[in-house]
């Protein structure tokens, strides 16, 4: 069980920031940031696989990115303006490694008349861990409910987050 | 313990709260309230931890019936929590804030928002562990379960 500890918020709050800053590094495509936001040796999985070290993670963002602005695109042709949402974020610590899981949602310009239409949801299972005083991601697994074979659970994604952290 | 102490402890039970909730995770939902916890929500009010957590089971049977994808499947459902207003003082807290849900129900298994409303909390800060001692869920799509049009920021100031 976590023991809110008086480092939890400090810890939180950077964590937080982190989070919103992967997201505007993904969806501005800004990949110098978006890499710098994981450990050496971290690993990343989503709709495409699962491929570990930040130059793996780098190369396979970059050809996501790439299959999103073919994917999503306005009624005109024009590729899509995508936005990844955050809402509510579980957020475990236990001295410097964390663990996440957080709802996300994604929107974009791609409805009728380049109206705002809402794309999929799923969640984010993440570790992080904090070198030299800075948290980041040392795996993000990124669920789809959406995708088959991608979806979260069926079970309750605390309890292996409560798990992972030694429960 | 500070202000920010108490508001991410309390940020992260909601998240977990919602995580039970969808993932119809009984137990770990009725264990976010106190043992004389009250939940008030579109399907009455429930009084105390064990039978909010019989009402969760209740309610993980009712909600693929609710909530259903064009081919009559259950869909499923998730909750949000956006901006949330939070009071605290000493071991008694109060929260507003804003939620809202979406499934994939929608046209050929589309993202379906589906309604909206506040959530209206007091909470009490047990063993080092803040949890609901009340929570009232307000739908604005549910005629009677509407929040009304007063600021319910105003009614948590003047609480306690």
């Amino acid at each position: 069980m976590q023991v809110y500890d008086e480092n939890y918020a400090a810890d939180r709050a950077a964590i937080e920031d982190l989070m919103a800053r992967y997201l505007f590094a993904l969806d501005y495509n800004d990949m110098d940031s978006f890499i710098a936001m994981f450990t050496p040796d971290a690993e990343f999985e989503f709709a495409r696989g699962r491929v570990a070290g930040v130059a793996n993670i780098l190369e396979t963002v970059k050809g996501f990115k790439q299959r999103i602005g073919e994917h999503y695109k306005a009624e005109d042709g024009t590729p899509a303006t995508l936005r990844h949402v955050l809402a509510h974020t579980a957020i475990r610590v236990e001295g410097d490694r964390a663990w996440t899981r957080a709802q996300w949602f994604e929107m974009a310009d791609d409805g009728p008349g380049k109206s705002l239409k809402m794309g999929t949801f799923g969640i984010y299972e993440d570790q992080l861990t904090k070198i030299d005083g800075h948290w980041l991601f040392s795996e993000r697994r990124i669920m789809n409910e959406f995708l088959p074979g991608r979806e979260s659970g069926p079970d309750n994604p605390i309890r292996s987050m409560d798990t992972a952290a030694g429960a | 313990m500070t202000y920010a102490s108490d508001r991410a402890q309390i940020a992260d039970l909601m998240a977990r709260y919602l995580f039970a909730m969808d993932y119809l995770d009984c137990d770990a939902y009725a264990e976010c309230f106190t043992e004389d916890g009250v939940l008030d929500y579109a399907r009455g009010t429930t009084v105390g931890r064990e039978a909010i957590r019989a009402e969760a089971a209740e309610f993980r049977e009712a909600i693929g019936r609710i909530f259903q994808r064009e081919d009559g499947s259950p869909a499923k459902l998730r909750h949000l929590v956006q901006h949330k207003s939070i009071r605290v003082d000493g071991d008694r807290a109060w929260h507003t804030g804003l939620w809202w849900e979406m499934t994939d129900g929608g046209p050929g298994g589309a993202l379906k928002p589906e309604s909206f409303g506040i959530y209206e909390d007091e909470l009490f800060r047990a063993d080092g562990r803040w949890l609901f001692t009340r929570r009232k869920i307000y739908n604005e799509f549910l005629p009677g379960r509407e929040s009304g049009t007063a600021n319910p920021v105003r009614a948590m100031a003047n609480a306690g």
